[in-house]
């Protein structure tokens, strides 16, 4: 059973200039095409502003670049920073929400010096290091102390975000830590009654999360009734991917996104755009791509020499998937709007390179792998 | 990392993948279910969302078409399209706002009275719209605007088309004009039709030609974006101009009946009776549809509307007068041709006559003696059409009166037209409530007989009846409109006049009688209007004058204006040719003799010159 699952998802380690340079070629060719439409798609949102692309270019090359370096170190070397990250990480969440910046009514920035970043964004490449070193470090699958410290060294930096507030990043890196406890083997009826203390969970949740966020959810179950407020985002978005159909309106043709009818359209909701001007068979090859990366960072995962490196890849892998199905789950009308950027393609934002860290370490796992004699 | 052992590992191993196949199966399912999504969008609904994102972008904008003009008979202008000038801004170009209104104030360009409403407009709209500042800058003010515009960035001059009347109070009646679009209108006309557009003929020929004139609006597609600015024009569909209307009016003659009766109340109604052409239409007093057709406020209608002279009514065609002694050649007429009425036959006139059973007595104007039919018409002898009236009876002189179209619309082409009325006892059953009301009294034919009591005619009623007398019976039916000129295909198609004759069976003679009569009326000593015209004046007439009030008070002097006897004047000239029936009644004017007669005087003399 075991060995005919390893033939199919077997993939030979690294060879050649792809093991000394440390690059996964099909992977860095997946990026390089996701990084075209992802130009593609912001030269068209931004009404054909060239310094828009020019700036999400730079950030595309300093993401690249950053993979690049990352891919170099060993997971060894990323399982050993993974706890001091992870603690350096829950010190400037507590620091945000004294001193951070406020903009938009949220918290989420901290001023430093000469820029300031978000460290939500750093906690989703410490989350994933932490869980899976802690976990790695025992047997599988774990006891239930273990569980439940996994489960409280994923829930404290989620709480904090939460607060910031900023719902959605604080969901999906608890889900990247979460994800680690679940293929670490977690027993049947623990995922039950976890599954069952999140639904009673969820009430308090409603309590303590924002009046707009709470509007966001209740636009998302009715958006028609306030089509100009708080609805508005999703009848504009559903409206442009709609009337994309089968084959688009063609590059630069989007009337939804050239005429400002959909906001956001560059970070958030460049998903619509895409779909509005490559219509369904744009999308689908999209979404294809995406497929492609996701399944040969399982494969790698499944490949990996260890556990650390297996439960990082699978978390990376994973938490990618999720947040492209977030994305693309949202504007369409299928989750509510949490906003959650289209990873590398969305303009803006600290989010690539993260996302381009985390990948870096998958990549590091593929090409890092002895030739193991068997 | 701390050691373990293989198996352990493998145990690890098998736990992992497990759980990672698990995950793939989770995410198949979720892809499927973005692809569903996605189809759902995309293609079944594909149809619905490419709708609702045009709308969202394609705005129509309306062209409005220009507005047909309308020429008189000779080609003159009397309803065209001016431009005026508007002072617009756009509020977005503009640094200070208040500073530039009251810049603009101190210039005399903006009324300081409509500030406030200026500034609500602009707190209303959008930033990049236009918004009016005076809908009409006078020629000092553009020129005031264009020696300062260097200091007023953002504000402009923009020129839009206006109705305009060359001809004012003149022909306000006979065309009627053009005023806001109301609630009402849009019952009657197809809105569809008036998309950005503002104005609708009110009355008249604007208001009855309004389809013809209207024209088709074109459109403009254009994509605007999110805040409904105009980003591109998709195209175009330019607007179908209305249709130029040629009418049948003489300016130069209306001008004349308009100078004459400019300071009294009353109507004038010329007709060709060749062809049923209004050559005339006046009413007075009448109004400036320029100032209607510019927007009143609502005080400034009110004040026309309450005026005691009611300008607004156009008494051509809906004011309706007793005809008194005017209506003697058409009765003359019935009698001869009923056989009530022997021409050589000379009836004794002492100043009044008796009915049997009545104490009061039918006095008649004067004591004409002894007169035959053709001197009763040219001295307007009472008694003779007392007893005319008494021998007919009142159904025979209510049928013939009838076949002269009183009583009935002459459905002449502009609406709001009035009927008039012949009396008979069926009338009178039907429209009084009381059981004494409804009976018939033999002194109310005697009165018949000389145009009064029930008897009411429009102007526009006896010019017709005139023109069928002046024909001898066949006549058309009258219209303002001669032709209409498609101006998109340049072609003018003219109104083929519609005949009319109810007397195929009258004797000719009988005419002649009637016809020496009227002339006689003009031309002989005797004659009710001898005096009034040069010597052997081409004319045929009969003045009339109708009581408002009861016969006995209404002849005093010191009687109250109003009380006072319309004066009324009909007439055909030339009496052998007939090029014009004439029909002119002066409100309160006492006497046809010296009211409307020289109205006649003024109108033919230039006409009968040509």
């Amino acid at each position: 059973m075991i060995t005919t699952n390893k033939n199919i998802f077997s993939l030979k380690p690294s060879e050649g200039l792809q093991q000394r340079l440390h690059i996964d070629f099909p992977l860095f060719l997946a990026f390089l095409a996701i990084f075209m439409i992802s130009l593609t798609a912001i030269y068209s949102a931004s009404d054909s502003n060239i310094d828009v692309v020019i700036n999400q270019g730079i950030k595309i090359l300093i993401s690249i670049s950053a993979m690049l370096v990352v891919a170099q170190f060993s997971p060894l070397s990323y399982a050993r920073i993974g706890p001091w990250l992870y603690f350096l990480c829950l010190v400037l969440l507590i620091l945000v929400l004294v001193i951070g910046e406020t903009r938009n009514g949220a918290t989420r920035w901290l001023n430093i010096g000469i820029t300031s970043f978000q460290p939500s964004e750093l906690m989703k490449i410490a989350m994933p290091l932490m869980i899976a070193r802690y976990i790695a470090r025992g047997a599988l699958p774990p006891d239930v102390s273990s569980v439940a410290l996994s489960i409280t060294i994923v829930l404290i930096p989620s709480y904090l975000i939460m607060q910031e507030p900023d719902l959605g990043t604080s969901i999906l890196i608890a889900f990247s830590g979460l994800v680690v406890i679940f293929l670490s083997g977690l027993k049947k009826r623990y995922l039950a009654i976890a599954f069952t203390l999140f639904l009673a969970y969820l009430p308090f949740m409603w309590s303590s999360i924002h009046p707009f966020q709470k509007k966001r959810v209740l636009s998302f179950l009715n958006p028609e009734s306030d089509p100009l407020g708080s609805g508005y985002h999703l009848i504009q978005s559903k409206i442009a991917i709609g009337s994309g159909g089968l084959f688009g309106k063609g590059w630069l043709n989007s009337t939804q996104g050239q005429l400002d009818f959909l906001p956001e359209r560059t970070t958030d909701f460049i998903f619509a755009i895409l779909a509005e001007e490559f219509g369904f068979l744009g999308v689908s090859l999209l979404i294809g791509i995406y497929l492609f990366i996701i399944g040969r960072g399982i494969m790698i995962a499944i490949n990996a020499q260890d556990l650390f490196s297996r439960l990082l890849a699978s978390s990376i892998s994973l938490t990618f998937f999720v947040y492209v199905f977030v994305n693309i789950a949202m504007t369409t009308g299928l989750l509510p709007v949490v906003g959650v950027p289209l990873p590398l393609i969305s303009s803006g934002g600290t989010s690539m390179v993260t996302i381009m860290i985390g990948l870096g370490m998958l990549i590091s796992v593929q090409t890092h792998r002895r030739l193991v004699e068997k | 990392m701390e050691f373990k052992s293989d198996a352990t590992q493998e145990t690890e191993k098998r736990i992992f993948l497990s759980r990672i196949l698990f995950s793939i199966s989770l995410i198949s399912l979720l892809v499927i279910l973005i692809l569903l999504r996605l189809v759902q969008l995309q293609i079944f609904d594909s149809d619905k969302y490419k709708l609702r994102s045009m709308n969202n972008t394609i705005r129509t904008h309306s062209l409005p078409a220009t507005r047909g003009l309308i020429y008189d008979r000779n080609n003159q202008i009397l309803a065209e399209n001016q431009p005026v000038f508007q002072l617009e801004m756009i509020p977005e170009q503009i640094k200070d706002i208040e500073l530039t209104l009251n810049g603009l104030i101190q210039l005399g360009l903006i009324n300081e009275k409509k500030l406030e409403t200026i500034k609500d407009n602009i707190s209303k709209n959008y930033q990049f719209k236009s918004i009016v500042l005076n809908n009409r800058l006078t020629e000092r003010q553009m020129a005031v605007f264009a020696n300062n515009r260097t200091g007023f960035k953002g504000i402009d001059i923009k020129a839009r088309l206006s109705r305009h009347y060359p001809k004012k109070e003149i022909m306000a009646h006979a065309l009627g004009y053009v005023g806001t679009i109301s609630s009402m209108d849009y019952s009657v006309f197809d809105p569809s039709l008036y998309t950005g557009q503002e104005q609708v003929g009110k009355t008249s020929i604007e208001r009855d030609y309004e389809r013809l004139l209207h024209g088709k609006p074109g459109n403009e597609e254009v994509l605007v974006n999110v805040r409904g600015r105009v980003m591109d024009s998709l195209g175009k569909k330019p607007f179908a101009p209305g249709n130029d209307l040629i009418l049948t009016i003489d300016t130069k003659l209306q001008e004349i009946a308009y100078e004459a009766m400019k300071d009294r109340k009353g109507a004038v109604v010329g007709i060709d009776p060749s062809n049923g052409e209004i050559l005339i239409l006046v009413s007075t007093p009448s109004y400036d549809p320029n100032l209607l057709s510019r927007g009143m406020t609502i005080l400034e209608y009110k004040a026309i509307e309450a005026n005691e002279d009611k300008p607004l009514f156009n008494r051509a065609i809906a004011g309706q007068y007793p005809p008194g002694s005017v209506i003697k050649p058409m009765l003359g007429l019935a009698g001869l041709h009923l056989g009530f009425v022997d021409p050589t036959k000379y009836e004794p006139c002492d100043g009044a006559f008796f009915l049997p059973n009545y104490s009061r007595p039918f006095n008649d104007w004067r004591t004409h003696g002894p007169v035959n039919l053709k001197e009763a018409i040219q001295a307007s002898c009472d008694v003779y059409f007392y007893k005319t009236a008494i021998k007919m009876g009142i159904e025979n002189m209510s049928d013939f009166l009838s076949k002269f179209n009183l009583g009935t619309t002459t459905e002449i082409d502009i609406g709001q037209e009035k009927a008039g009325v012949v009396p008979n006892p069926s009338w009178k059953k039907n429209n009084f409530k009381s059981k004494e009301n409804q009976s018939w009294y033999k002194g109310e034919t005697v009165i018949a007989g000389i145009g009064q009591g029930y008897m009411l005619t429009t102007p526009l009623q006896l010019a017709f009846a005139t023109s069928m007398i002046a024909n001898k019976g066949k006549s058309y039916k009258p219209h303002l409109v001669k032709g209409i000129t498609d101006s998109s295909l340049s072609k003018t198609e003219y109104i083929e006049p519609v005949m009319v004759n109810h007397f195929d069976d009258i004797d000719q003679n009988h005419w002649e009688i009637i016809h020496m009569g009227m002339k006689a009326v003009i031309n002989q000593k005797g004659g009710t209007a001898y005096g009034m015209f040069d010597n052997n004046y081409p004319l045929a007439g009969k003045t009339g004058s109708s009581q408002i009030y009861s016969i006995e008070k209404t002849r005093g002097k010191d009687v109250p204006e109003n009380f006072k006897d319309h004066g009324l004047f009909i007439g055909f000239a030339p009496p052998d040719n007939p090029k014009i029936a004439l029909a002119i009644i002066v409100e309160n004017g006492i006497s046809g003799r010296t009211a409307a007669a020289p109205v006649a005087k003024k109108i033919l003399d230039v006409f009968l010159e040509k």
